[in-house]
């Protein structure tokens, strides 16, 4: 570290940290399989087409990677351990690791599971006179994780948020053809030294820099975020588009003044599913999007929140994707009012070619208790209108109205609350061995066991 | 096929019947196109997307008789953009060229050999007045719904009632009713539903003339106006029991001048954004409307009004209540309540035949 700068934190300026917590999914996984330490461990579905959700740093040595195909990430190291995913494990630690943050500072913007932004400046402040105050925070930070949760992370400070991200990823452990090194666990950039720790770096590393940016800059002849600097904005302009030209500069010359956004309201909810066979009756896609929808309209329902538009989204064995979209008139927080959208445009797709992924989402969010409600001649007639035939005056079975699906749903919730999520589903959900549950990122290592073929 | 005629006939025939082809370059892409068919003097233009076909007749100068596939969209921006004054159009093997004044165009005609053959329409025929056809459907098209998840609800029913015709049209929000009595169309009991989309197309056209020629079959369902004919498929299924949904009483009525409400909605449905309702508070001799957008502002105007009944406040989508006074053919309009989550009524003063249903909007 250069001795003659001002050291973060201590000038009274923006200090900002990144947490990031090292192979979180393994890390967790290895508590309670502590015998598997030191060996390669992968977190992932086995199925067809299980993919990689995490890799411990031994299994990295080997090339493999999170998002890999699992069937390669075995081909590479043949030796390692896989595990299924157990995200409701990792979403339950993840908050332990959250409210870590939060006893420190309350603006905390959470960016994944495992790694958010943490402006400490007031935590500073609070903290009082100290040789070298980032680092305190920071050390305390590892400590008590360390010490609580028997798990490492790294941290990142720096006046912004960029430069943090930056940061922490520098003081991640290392893997070399040697073994695995351990990293410096925190690093800061003090003010002052941005410059000299950024434009060394190659543009890649820059955020908002995916492959046909780099492309674009590479024509340019930029290579380092140095080089990128000394571009003349306008060059930067006409190549990568007016919005994107003026951030990368500003961001080659460490000029980031993003605010730390706590609680980041979500924009969308949904679920998306890839399944170990296609699927190609339209029965089948059906069952698995009563599944999908109606663990939308949970989370929904749990966010406090009701949506307006309702997406379906497909991708086919030949990779074509589509996606469809509904607003409704009235605010959608049930599984039956998403299906009700996903119905019709599940009608109007040819699903013939075979059906990889299904995906449900819902968006247009607003806070539940605030939103007026348009009513509908369907609460008055009990069923809804011009759908079905009905009409032999109530003497068949009456058709649920949305309001009828509303009150349902709050029992499900409740007896969700008390029972755990697996107690009620949709019937169609029902295999033998008790009910298939949707769990949020599942998508991410694929199913770990093939989705069973109708029999009958 | 070789013919000649003004340019503004020949675009505003493409351009009619250019409302039915399909954009959509799906199943059948001669869908995309327009058949132009020639006998004689008489030239006949259609466009179809199999649910809807529009067919006009035009008299023009034939040279020489046949029939082609022109796409619709290009061939219609090519007429009308030619200079004004005679046209030609002269179909070669597998090209066809448009001219005028200087100008030529040559393009590449679609297929007339792919290009579906339509059914005859039905031979009874029964004619009415188009003006009178034209208000009615101006009143009820607008509360069928446009979202296909429905398709019973995009369409309008036509119902023999009382020795006459009677439409109607929900969307589940709302419900329009309008009775045109001494009309006979339908057989006693007789009822069809005919998409919205057709009979919103078919108000364009029914300035045309003063005799609307009906005639149902089947499964469709033909007008006519001068030499315009639109053929619509008909909905299948049982429309929904709207009598059930109308209160057969209500407590309270208020009423208010047609022309300022709609004023009043207008401007403070400004404040109205995105679902937020507009708030009608009702007391013995005023009338208030507000919106209020959280975290936007708010909008408050007062109106001269009477009404009976208890005071009381009710909230509606500004644009379903804007929708059904509009449609309201009287200088004044009441509106009856029950209760703010009850469905209200919508008429005008001294006009029974049209009747507008809402349900309020349940507010926080």
């Amino acid at each position: 570290m250069v001795t003659d700068r001002p050291v973060l934190g201590a000038d009274g300026g923006r200090v900002i940290l990144h947490v990031d917590m090292d192979a979180f999914y393994v890390s967790v996984e290895l508590r309670r399989r502590p015998e598997l330490r030191g060996r390669p461990v992968v977190v992932g579905g086995t199925g067809r087409r299980g993919v990689v959700a995490a890799a411990s740093y031994e299994a990295r040595r080997y090339g493999v990677f999170s998002a890999m195909p699992s069937s390669t990430a075995l081909r590479r190291c043949p030796d390692a351990v896989f595990l299924p995913g157990d995200h409701d494990l990792y979403a339950s630690v993840s908050r332990q690791v959250h409210d870590i943050f939060h006893s420190v500072t309350p603006l905390v913007e959470p960016l994944a599971l495992d790694e958010a932004f943490l402006d400490v400046g007031g935590a500073l402040r609070l903290l009082g006179p100290s040789p070298d105050p980032a680092r305190t925070i920071a050390d305390h930070l590892r400590a008590r994780i360390a010490g609580e949760l028997d798990l490492v992370c790294s941290v990142g400070g720096a006046t912004s948020k960029f430069l943090a991200k930056l940061a922490s990823k520098r003081a991640k452990p290392r893997v070399t053809d040697r073994g695995v090194v351990a990293g410096p666990g925190v690093v800061l950039v003090s003010p002052g030294a941005e410059l000299d720790f950024v434009q060394p770096l190659p543009v890649e590393a820059l955020w908002g820099v995916g492959p046909a940016t780099l492309e674009r800059l590479r024509r340019l002849a930029i290579r380092t975020v140095g080089d990128l600097a000394r571009t003349d904005v306008d060059a930067l302009v006409a190549a990568v588009g007016q919005a994107h030209g003026r951030h990368l500069h500003d961001l080659a010359w460490a000029r980031d003044d993003r605010p730390v956004e706590p609680e980041r309201e979500a924009k969308s909810i949904g679920h998306e599913e890839t399944y170990a066979h296609d699927l190609h009756s339209s029965d089948d896609v059906w069952r698995e999007a009563v599944r999908l929808a109606d663990a939308v309209a949970s989370r929904v329902r749990a966010s406090d929140q009701v949506a307006r538009t309702v997406t379906l989204k497909l991708r086919f064995a030949d990779f074509v994707t589509v996606s469809r979209s509904h607003t409704a008139t009235s605010p959608v927080t049930t599984a039956a009012a998403i299906l009700d959208a996903v119905a019709p445009m599940l009608e109007r797709i040819e699903l013939d070619r075979g059906v990889r992924l299904i995906g449900i989402s819902v968006s247009g969010l607003g806070e539940r208790a605030e939103q007026a409600e348009q009513l509908s001649f369907d609460d008055l007639a009990g069923e809804p209108l011009g759908v079905g035939d009905e009409t032999d005056g109530g003497r068949g079975a009456r058709r649920p109205s949305s309001h009828d699906w509303e009150t349902a749903s709050e029992t499900i919730d409740a007896i969700r609350g008390r029972f755990g999520s697996a107690s009620i589903g949709p019937a169609s959900s029902l295999a033998a061995d008790g009910l298939r549950l949707v769990r949020p990122g599942a998508q991410q290592w694929g199913p770990d066991r093939p989705v069973p073929d109708r029999q009958d | 096929m070789k013919f000649r005629c003004e340019r503004e006939i020949l675009a505003e025939a493409l351009a009619t019947a250019g409302r039915a082809a399909t954009g959509r370059t799906g199943t059948l892409p001669v869908l995309s196109g327009l058949r132009l068919e020639l006998s004689g003097d008489l030239l006949t233009v259609t466009g179809t997307d199999l649910d809807l076909t529009i067919q006009l007749d035009v008299t023009v100068g034939g040279e020489r008789d046949g029939g082609v596939v022109l796409p619709a969209r290009l061939s219609s921006d090519i007429v009308r953009s030619l200079p004004a004054g005679k046209v030609e159009l002269d179909v070669a093997d597998d090209d066809v060229r448009i001219s005028g004044g200087r100008s030529q165009f040559s393009v590449r005609p679609l297929s007339l050999d792919d290009y579906p053959r339509l059914a005859a329409p039905a031979s009874s025929a029964v004619t009415i007045n188009a003006a009178a056809f034209g208000e009615a459907l101006r009143q009820v098209v607008r509360a069928a719904s446009t979202d296909e998840a429905r398709p019973i609800l995009t369409g309008v029913l036509l119902a023999a009632e009382n020795d006459g015709l009677r439409l109607v049209a929900t969307d589940s929000y709302r419900l329009a009713v309008r009775d045109l009595p001494g009309v006979s169309v339908l057989g006693a009991d007789q009822k069809v539903l005919v998409p919205g989309r057709a009979l919103n197309e078919l108000q364009r056209v029914l300035g045309l003339g003063e005799e609307l020629v009906l005639r149902l079959g089947e499964r469709d369902a033909t007008f006519e106006i001068g030499a315009t004919r639109l053929t619509t498929r008909l909905i299948e299924g049982e429309f929904p029991n709207y009598r059930q949904l109308i209160p057969a009483s209500h407590p309270n009525t208020l009423t208010v001048d047609r022309e300022p409400l709609l004023e009043a909605i207008r401007r403070v449905k400004i404040l109205a954004r995105d679902a937020t309702p507009v708030r009608l508070q009702i007391s013995a001799d005023a009338l208030k409307l507000t919106a209020i957008t959280q975290d936007v502002g708010n909008a408050v105007e007062e109106l001269d009004a009477t009404a009976t009944g208890t005071d009381l406040t009710v909230a509606f989508n500004p644009d379903y209540l804007a929708s059904g006074v509009e449609a309201v053919g009287a200088e004044q309009v009441t509106l009856s309540t029950i209760d703010p989550l009850k469905p209200a009524v919508v008429r005008g003063v001294g006009s029974d035949d049209y009747l507008y249903l809402l349900m309020p909007v349940r507010v926080p």
